[in-house]
């Protein structure tokens, strides 16, 4: 039960058909199931790339994903995608959205109705199910998204910066929420973010990448106690986080001084 | 997941307290109390000038004459025929309209081969006057029913053609992207992302084709017709009878109005999303 990730390259083409610009650069790394893993790194790294192609919406220009021993070619339901901008369906109420995935896979209306009113309750919205997104708030919808994504029942968790559209509050009580959850089944979790704290708060790895081209610059384990949601305070002052934290920053930096503009 | 953030977002914050009839007022009345009176006024002004003796009745006919004439009309039963004809050649042409219009739109503008192949033709029929086309039908189809659905169909599905690609057009990539990521192939996109998305742009086409469906009807019933609310009003413009004419007018533009406002309920119903600024 891995994600192997062996020499993935991809380009994108400007309009004009001749320029060109290197995302992601001969890419390997091994993700083993059941860890929570997030790719750090400053905006244009290609990290978001990489969770696109591991999601199967992006085909690679070279290189090649395996999950649990089979060849990625496309979207499947043993993963499943939370984005930032949440994208959710604003014609279908909180319930309608998190049944779209599985109507899409032919799941019977009994099953699907099961399946729906668990992971409402999961992430905590099973009085919201007739509520329509634009009647919620962004973490409220955030955590439609979250269910959307459990319902599919994947074995792998892919989160596309998916707290970077909240605000700063509700962001840590979102972590807060994903680490107790996350401590009920442990599945494996891919998770982009643009923020050391969170990267570090959450992770069980961290995966740093660099910009043009966009490469894995450091791959870190984070060895702070679980669970971390009991008490988050403890853990995010402990001399431990700091010097994760602080490391992280010293890397970053580096790479955001070699860049040649932000 | 705790419920911490719910209550915040869902309860706005009390009102101050103002009598109902203020509230009202704010929110309906005043606007209301300013439309009605205009067509009180209108209608007033029309019936006085016509008594004073400064409006022609032959010529302008009067409110009063209106209201006798569809009065008469209604109660020995003579409209019917016509109201039934006209409605009958509007709701099948401008349903076929729909039927063609709405698919050929979103293939249209979901694909790049589909749209150049199809353009050119959409773009020379939007550009002539379809009116122009009725001698050549009549001479394909006949003089019956089949010639005037087509020219409502033919004045009427071009706008259900090019509002469905606008639609399409402004569609959220992401939200393709979003069920392409859960599985969704391009059939289940269509169906349940594209077309809901659309469906707004689809109903302000149905409602500019309401007008048009209209226009052709009376233009297909003047020629070659014995019954219709078209044949209606020109046989009795003919005779100078201007209160029939206004009758089928009247009928005409209540026709219109009452689908417009229907069409706007089932806007609201269907894009809930859209309107949460408006309310």
């Amino acid at each position: 039960m891995t994600i192997e990730v062996q020499n993935i390259s991809h380009g994108y083409l400007a309009r004009d058909g001749v320029s060109h610009f290197q995302a992601l650069a001969d890419v390997s790394l091994t993700i083993e199931s059941g860890t929570f893993v997030s790719f750090l790194g400053p905006s244009g790294c290609g990290k978001t790339t990489l969770l696109r192609i591991i999601n199967g919406l992006i085909t690679p220009t070279s290189g090649e994903i395996h999950i649990d021993g089979q060849r990625v070619d496309g979207p499947k339901s043993d993963r499943a995608m939370v984005f930032q901008e949440f994208n959710l369906l604003p014609w279908r109420t909180a319930r309608g959205n998190v049944e779209f995935p599985l109507e899409v896979q032919g799941v019977s209306k009994a099953e699907r109705d099961r399946v729906v009113n668990r992971v409402l309750a999961q992430v905590g919205l099973d009085k919201f199910g007739e509520f329509f997104p634009h009647q919620l708030s962004g973490g409220m919808k955030q955590r439609v998204g979250l269910a959307r994504a459990l319902g599919v029942g994947p074995d792998y968790l892919l989160m596309d910066e998916p707290f970077g559209a909240l605000d700063p509050q509700i962001r840590e009580m979102m972590q807060l929420e994903l680490m107790k959850l996350w401590d009920s089944d442990r599945k494996s979790v891919v998770f982009v973010t643009h923020s050391v704290d969170e990267a570090v708060f959450l992770s069980d790895r961290v995966i740093m990448f660099g910009t043009s081209p966009g490469r894995i610059v450091a791959d870190l384990t984070i060895d702070l106690p679980r669970p971390r949601w009991v008490d988050d305070e403890a853990i995010k002052t402990s001399a431990k986080f700091i010097q994760y934290r602080n490391d992280i920053w010293r890397l970053l930096k580096r790479q955001l001084n070699s860049m040649p503009a932000i | 997941m705790s419920e911490r953030a719910a209550p915040a977002a869902i309860n706005t914050a009390p009102k101050p307290p103002r009598s109902a009839l203020a509230r009202w007022w704010d929110r309906r009345g005043f606007v209301n109390c300013l439309r009605w009176g205009a067509i009180i006024a209108f209608i007033g002004a029309w019936e006085g000038s016509s008594l004073a003796g400064w409006l022609d009745p032959l010529f302008a006919s009067s409110p009063s004459l209106i209201v006798e004439k569809l009065w008469d009309m209604v109660a020995d039963g003579s409209i019917w025929p016509h109201v039934l004809a006209s409605a009958n050649i509007a709701a099948l042409g401008f349903g076929l309209s729909i039927l063609v219009g709405v698919p050929m739109g979103l293939a249209m503008g979901r694909s790049v081969a589909i749209r150049s192949a199809l353009e050119p033709f959409t773009t020379a029929l939007n550009a002539s006057p379809q009116v122009a086309f009725l001698p050549l039908l009549i001479i394909w189809l006949g003089i019956g029913v089949a010639s005037k659905v087509a020219l409502v169909f033919l004045g009427s599905f071009l706008i259900m053609v090019i509002n469905t690609e606008a639609g399409v057009a402004q569609v959220d990539r992401r939200l393709i992207e979003t069920a392409r990521s859960f599985m969704a192939n391009e059939r289940q996109i269509m169906l349940k992302v594209i077309l809901p998305s659309s469906m707004p742009y689809i109903i302000a086409g149905m409602r500019l084709g309401v007008g048009r469906t209209l226009v052709m009807v009376v233009v297909a019933e003047i020629y070659a017709a014995t019954k219709g609310l078209g044949y209606l009003i020109f046989q009795a413009g003919g005779l100078y009878d201007t209160a029939q004419v206004f009758v089928g007018v009247v009928i005409l533009a209540s026709a219109g109005i009452a689908l417009n406002s229907f069409l706007r309920w089932l806007e609201k119903r269907l894009a809930p999303w859209q309107h949460v600024q408006a309310e």
